[in-house]
């Protein structure tokens, strides 16, 4: 099979990261960041922001609020 | 049509505060503009109204429902920028969709749904009040107004230099960098990174085609890499890129 290029994968990065390819284009990529070091980089780059978000995102919705909203259920 | 919903005035402080208007419209009026906002689609695929009774539905709604509200809360923190009116937009949110309830269908995505309530709720009400006057021009920015966060000439170190100090910024750095992206770009970064939804979710939360999803995905992430890469600096991370510096320069992407 033929590498689909830096220029496929770069462009495609952030599909590939949020599962939005095709699964031959999703095969392609995965294909390609095996063998290139360079896209693999930045793909990390690109997870760790995602990883980075998601835990820096949590909260816990205050207890006053629960009740709150629990009341007004009727 | 997607526009006209988004412009209609917002008529949901009645929910929360139905002493204030209560006369302002009555039970009936009050339902077809929540059922407007919150599931036009559904009602023209033939959703019926559930039959269970009112009982069996709260029964549901606290099971089903009611478990989303940390993360309800989390986002309605990115959306509002403060807990405050991060609460009364969550409160809003579980009105609307309790009273609307019956009308979700069992078996949809409840997740897809509640955030479309409350971006809904968002959008109409809060935005309004701290509308930025670039916000509707923001789509049709060029790439290179919004700066570049990758330097095309970025060696792999420097990448992994990269990933580590995104990987070591506390929290709050995080949460900053969300803050100051434009918004719509912000609520596609969010549904998409912190939430998990799939481009064609969001498209329909967000009321917007899914090609403007993936823009705004693809800008806001490279605004946000750009900025995290600022804070890794300050803090002294060696990331040993400069590809942020001037943001607002001018400079070609060839």
């Amino acid at each position: 099979m033929t590498d689909c290029g830096c220029d496929k994968a770069k462009a495609e990065l952030e599909e590939y990261l949020h599962r939005e390819l095709s699964d031959e284009d999703f095969r392609d990529v995965t294909e390609h960041l095996e063998n290139c070091e360079d896209c693999t980089g930045e793909h990390l780059v690109g997870i760790a922001m995602t990883v980075k978000m998601q835990k820096a995102c949590q909260e816990k919705a205050p207890d006053e609020l629960r009740s709150a909203i629990l009341a007004q259920l009727s | 049509m997607a526009t006209s919903v988004l412009e209609r005035p917002r008529h949901a402080v009645g929910v929360l505060h139905p002493e204030l208007d209560s006369s302002a419209m009555d039970d009936h009026e009050q339902v077809e503009v929540e059922l407007d906002m919150i599931d036009a689609e559904d009602i023209r695929r033939g959703a019926k109204r559930s039959t269970l009774p009112a009982a069996e539905l709260r029964r549901l709604f606290e099971e089903q429902a009611i478990p989303f509200m940390d993360q309800l809360y989390a986002a309605a923190m990115r959306m509002t920028r403060n807990p405050a009116d991060a609460g009364d937009l969550v409160q809003e949110t579980y009105a609307k969709a309790y009273s609307a309830f019956a009308q979700f269908q069992q078996g949809t995505n409840l997740k897809a749904w509640l955030y479309r309530i409350l971006t809904n709720t968002f959008i109409n009400g809060y935005r309004k009040n701290q509308r930025n006057p670039y916000q509707n021009t923001i789509d049709d920015l060029e790439d290179w107004q919004l700066g570049s966060a990758e330097s095309l000439t970025q060696g792999r170190s420097t990448r992994s230099a990269e990933a580590e100090a995104i990987d070591h910024l506390p929290d709050s750095d995080v949460k900053e960098a969300l803050q100051s992206i434009p918004e719509d770009f912000r609520l596609a970064v969010y549904l998409a990174d912190v939430e998990g939804f799939a481009y064609q979710e969001i498209a329909d939360i967000m009321k917007t085609p899914v090609g403007t999803v993936m823009s705004r995905l693809h800008r806001g992430r490279r605004l946000l890499r750009g900025l995290l890469a600022d804070y890794a600096r300050e803090r002294g991370f060696a990331t040993a890129t400069s590809a942020t510096a001037e943001p607002a320069s001018p400079r070609s992407t060839t």
